[in-house]
């Protein structure tokens, strides 16, 4: 047999690579200025596109999605194609998938500020987007499958299996969490409501990580790491056993995200239990790359590439560590809903991903340009002004989450919480937040340096779009003999190896989500909990354009010092309506589910107009803007038709008078408003706000001060 | 020797007896050293002991050491011999890191290109070394853990669930919470508050007023979102026992937050007693009087100068 001659496509990874860097230092400097927004409000500059709420999703979403995710398809598309001795399988799909990514994070861009959201955490893109994105995903699929069957090489290697893994599964999870009923172009409604809504939310927000964040990195690792160090990997037996244990168990901790809330208990523990059971396999990652640097440690001191890899590998060690004690109640109890969450996340964050990209990116960038890296000097320089960014940027949020919720949870000897106003325990940590958007200053400003090394690289060497291989084409599998073990012969199936990865994910998805969305006793039902009105629905949903919960949670967790501060636990049967739940994962400020009757309408108003008036020394943004805009009623009947048919039980022919009774409820509201001189029309949006404010946790909330009157 | 350890032993036992019987208040008077002083003298002796049984073994030890000297002499060994007997063995010196490998499960780099697999990826090689014993020992304990853990909280019932954990706390707080106010003098509630005008209670109550009720209630008390509290003019009673039960419960309808939750009962007595002494302070910009007309019954007026110098 005669060798065949074929060339890489080096221009598509040079694509996905230049998408990396201008989308990873865009989603920074969001997150940069969303970071100043916490200590400086003003920093929103005073216009709604630019809010907190609206524009942390952008930053999660850029970084997550557009920065990683470009960083991932450069990573897939070099690799796959030399792993298989083989172009990918069509060049158009390989320019529709890029150009079809970036078409899905600019209008990802523009609807975030604008307020279309579905609220779901890394999920918030509504319908026409979430569609774009299945689509442009089995684009991705269909080219990584092509050129996987016109292979040369008869094995797939580790680092693919860990592709296949990422493809199949993000499929899975994309689709179920974004099952949604379109409401009317930009807007939807989550199929599921509540504790179910927030199940099938954290399964994907959870497996996200797992999947997004984690296996497409470990799978480059495999492939980037001994071609650097130029090592053989440590353990052939640990890439398989730490697999398929990881893939299997990451998918049942989903839970972990909601220990002490109203999910059933069973999940809770499984999620805990599922946790712990994920160091061993998530080190396994890590063990086998720092040991196929064994005899190779010599080449980390001088090379600034292994440097990146080595702490990034540390960090994901870290991250991985800590996720499974996280979820440990007792360390739960302190850490959700604080900055610590935010320090873990970035730890994995910044360190796993964002270390892993650098490192490839400077390795990947001269080999495609066929020169030399521009400056070791400024790359050397990223290395450390980002290490020290990472540690700026960690250290004071896990001792701000500290500090914090310490503080929250404190009693005095007579009782009482020692710091009943939770504005007193935020102004606390203000300093840690300054120190927080330095160490973040430092990692951008590391990551700028990059993109001038990387650009002067490009420009002193000339792109290899096309670079030359060959390879002796498989001869026919009658031919070849047997393998050693069943592992080795699923190696050159994967049709086989994905329907087994699918398996293995699809088990703990369905012991975990089955019994809570179908078996009615793990969420029961309070005949006080009546659907939302008109007006309260509108208000609703503007709360989640607002994006309200990016700060504020919805749920009351069963300790003393939370029924104490916000009043009785949250219980299941009050979030049946809630399609989507707006239960929030972090405490900028306080918790807003027993918010209902707690101030009059007019302390609301004034709280909009300027959070200072009411709390002196709020970090909260100004909402003037609720306080002129009129409110859309023309959505109104199809916002209750869509609810009915979610099961929402509105009487027939209820839309056709709903926007009569919301102009009742506005009326009287403004009415009230009124008595303490304050003018504002019914038909404001800060009515409809004020309004499901009010009514938030006042369905099952005990009469004790009615009769005080 | 053994005279001296029994005596010790003795020492030892007869002061440690006195310092446990010490809890039997009975034995008090008995006791010429008190149980502070005669467990320290315990402890002292336990320390003692236990260095005086290391020194005990290290010249027993020598004296083995000497007593064989002079026996193998007496059996007509050498010098030489004698000093190569008596050497402790030696262990041979293991390479550096063989430690560290060992408990890794590493094998030396020397011995790699055994364990090569023949297949390559792009180059890329892989060995053929097992999964570190440690790491499957890691693995096998969490899983050892994570099925002890479903079984503690599901299957045997003694772990406490989030509720069931929820009841424990807030009952244990309630009982440290009754212990701590039977003691204190912060028993005040909505029946048993006085009206007073002692500076340090108007200055503690201007300071939680100043943080709690001027968002509402304005600066001076004049009113914004809430009513103004300096006129004659009452919504809910302008007793001293009305505002407290105003404070401490709140106005649900009207806006007013409930309090009791985030103000001690002393708390509240202050506040209400600073809102008493600020009526007919004449803010400015007052808010329109609001409620019913009442008349200072309380029979005490507070002394004028006072507010006013607090005020400012």
């Amino acid at each position: 047999m005669q060798p065949e001659k074929f060339y890489y496509d080096n221009k598509i990874v040079r694509n996905f690579g230049i998408a990396t860097v201008v989308w990873g230092i865009i989603g920074m400097t969001v997150g940069l200025i969303i970071a100043i927004q916490l200590y400086h409000p003003a920093m929103n500059m005073g216009n709604q596109y630019t809010s907190f709420g609206r524009v942390r999703p952008l930053h999660t979403n850029a970084v997550i999605f557009a920065f990683v995710g470009n960083a991932i398809f450069m990573g897939v598309y070099y690799s796959l194609q030399r792993l298989l001795k083989a172009r990918m399988f069509s060049d158009l799909l390989s320019n529709i998938h890029f150009w079809g990514w970036q078409l899905i994070i600019v209008s990802a861009v523009i609807t975030l500020p604008l307020g279309l959201t579905t609220s779901h955490e890394y999920a918030e893109l509504e319908w026409p987007i979430d569609i774009a994105i299945t689509i442009i995903w089995v684009i991705f699929g269909i080219n990584m499958f092509g050129t996987i069957f016109k292979r040369r090489e008869r094995h797939l290697y580790v680092a693919i299996w860990f592709y296949i893994a990422t493809f199949v599964t993000i499929a899975v999870l994309h689709i179920v969490n974004s099952i949604e009923l379109p409401v009317t172009f930009w807007k939807s409604y989550m199929v599921f409501a509540g504790v179910q809504d927030a199940l099938v939310q954290w399964w994907y927000g959870h497996n996200a990580v797992a999947f997004f964040l984690t296996t497409p990195y470990l799978g480059m690792m495999y492939y980037f790491l001994p071609k650097m160090a130029n090592r053989p990997i440590y353990s052939y037996k640990l890439s398989i056993l730490h697999f398929w244990a990881l893939i299997f168990l990451y998918i049942w901790a989903g839970p972990h995200h909601l220990l002490y809330s109203t999910l059933p208990g069973w999940a809770q523990s499984l999620g805990v239990a599922f946790s712990i059971m994920l160091i061993a396999p998530s080190w396994g990652g890590m063990i086998n790359g720092l040991l196929t640097l064994r005899g190779a440690w010599d080449k980390v001191r001088d090379d600034v590439v292994l440097k990146f890899m080595v702490v990034g590998l540390t960090a994901y060690g870290m991250a991985t560590f800590e996720g499974p004690m996280l979820s440990l109640k007792q360390i739960n109890a302190i850490a959700h809903f604080s900055d610590w969450i935010i320090a873990h996340v970035h730890t994995g964050a910044l360190g796993w991903n964002g270390f892993l990209t650098f490192a490839i990116l400077y390795w990947l960038i001269p080999r495609i340009y066929k020169t030399e890296l521009f400056s070791k000097k400024l790359a050397s320089f990223h290395f450390w002004i980002g290490t020290l960014g990472i540690l700026f940027y960690v250290v004071p949020m896990y001792w701000a989450g500290f500090t914090q919720s310490l503080m929250l949870k404190e009693f005095t000897a007579e009782g009482m919480l020692k710091y009943p106003n939770f504005l007193e325990t935020t102004l606390r940590i203000i300093p840690m937040h300054v120190v927080r958007s330095i160490g973040g200053s430092m990692y951008l400003l590391g990551v700028i340096v990059m993109a001038y090394n990387l650009t002067r690289t490009a420009l002193q060497g000339k792109l290899v779009a096309n670079e030359a291989a060959q390879a002796m084409p498989l001869e026919p599998v009658h031919t070849i003999a047997r393998d050693s073990t069943w592992h080795r012969m699923l190696e050159r199936k994967p049709i086989q190896f994905m329907m087994l990865a699918l398996l293995v994910i699809l088990v703990g998805s369905f012991v975990e989500l089955m019994p809570t969305l179908t078996i009615s006793s793990n969420i029961p039902t309070i005949a006080s909990v009546k659907p939302y009105t008109p007006l309260e629905l509108q208000g609703r949903d503007l709360y989640i354009r607002e994006g309200c919960s990016n700060c504020h949670s919805q749920t009351v967790r069963p300790f003393r010092s939370e029924t104490e501060r916000y009043g009785e636990y949250s219980k299941a049967g009050e979030f049946v309506y809630d399609h989507p739940f707006l239960w929030g994962s972090k405490r900028t400020g306080p918790d807003l589910a027993r918010i209902g009757g707690k101030y009059g309408n007019s302390w609301h108003y004034n709280h909009m107009m300027d959070p200072r008036l009411m709390s002196p020394g709020s970090i909260m943004p100004n909402y003037d803007w609720l306080l002129t805009q009129t409110l859309d009623t023309t959505t109104t009947v199809a916002k209750i038709n869509a609810m009915r048919t979610l099961g929402v039980p509105y009487a027939p022919g209820y839309e056709k008078i709903a926007n009569k009774d919301l102009d009742k409820q506005a009326q009287g509201i403004a009415d009230n408003l009124a008595k303490d001189h304050i003018k504002v029309k019914n038909n404001k949006e800060v009515i409809a706000i004020i309004a499901y404010l009010q009514r938030l946790g006042t369905d099952i909330k005990a009469n004790k001060t009615a009769n005080n009157n | 020797m053994r005279y001296l350890r029994a005596i010790l032993f003795l020492a030892l036992a007869f002061l440690i007896q006195p310092a446990s019987a010490a809890n039997d208040p009975s034995l008090d008077d008995h006791s010429l050293l008190t149980a502070d002083v005669q467990n320290y003298i315990g402890y002292g002796a336990i320390v003692f002991a236990l260095v005086l049984f290391i020194v005990v073994m290290l010249v027993l030890l020598r004296t083995f050491k000497v007593l064989t000297r002079i026996i193998l002499k007496y059996e007509g060994q050498t010098e030489e011999q004698i000093i190569a007997e008596l050497k402790p063995a030696k262990k041979e010196k293991k390479p550096k890191g063989e430690v560290w490998n060992k408990l890794l499960s590493l094998r030396p780099l020397s011995e790699e290109k055994d364990l090569l697999i023949e297949h390559e990826y792009d180059g890329i090689q892989e060995l053929d070394n097992p999964t570190p014993a440690w790491f499957m020992y890691l693995f096998y304990s969490t899983i050892v853990f994570a099925v002890a853990y479903l079984l503690i909280y599901h299957v045997f019932g003694v772990g406490q669930l989030q509720y069931a954990e929820y009841n424990t706390e807030v009952a244990q707080a309630a009982i440290a919470k009754k212990e701590f106010l039977s003691k204190a003098a912060n028993r005040v509630d909505e029946n048993t508050v006085k009206l007073v005008n002692d500076p340090a209670v108007l200055a503690s109550g201007q300071a939680i007023f100043k943080q709690t009720c001027s968002p509402c209630h304005g600066e001076h008390a004049q009113g914004s979102v809430g009513p103004n509290l300096t006129d004659d003019y009452w919504l809910h009673g302008g007793k001293i026992n009305d505002l407290f039960k105003t404070i401490k419960y709140g106005v649900a309808a009207k806006g007013m937050p409930t309090w009791e939750k985030q103000l001690s009962p002393k708390q509240i007595s202050d506040v209400a007693n600073y809102v008493k002494s600020l009526h007919g302070t004449n803010p400015p910009n007052p808010k329109e009087p609001q409620g019913t007309k009442e008349t200072d019954d309380d029979g005490k007026q507070v002394k004028k100068e006072l507010v006013s110098a607090l005020v400012k």
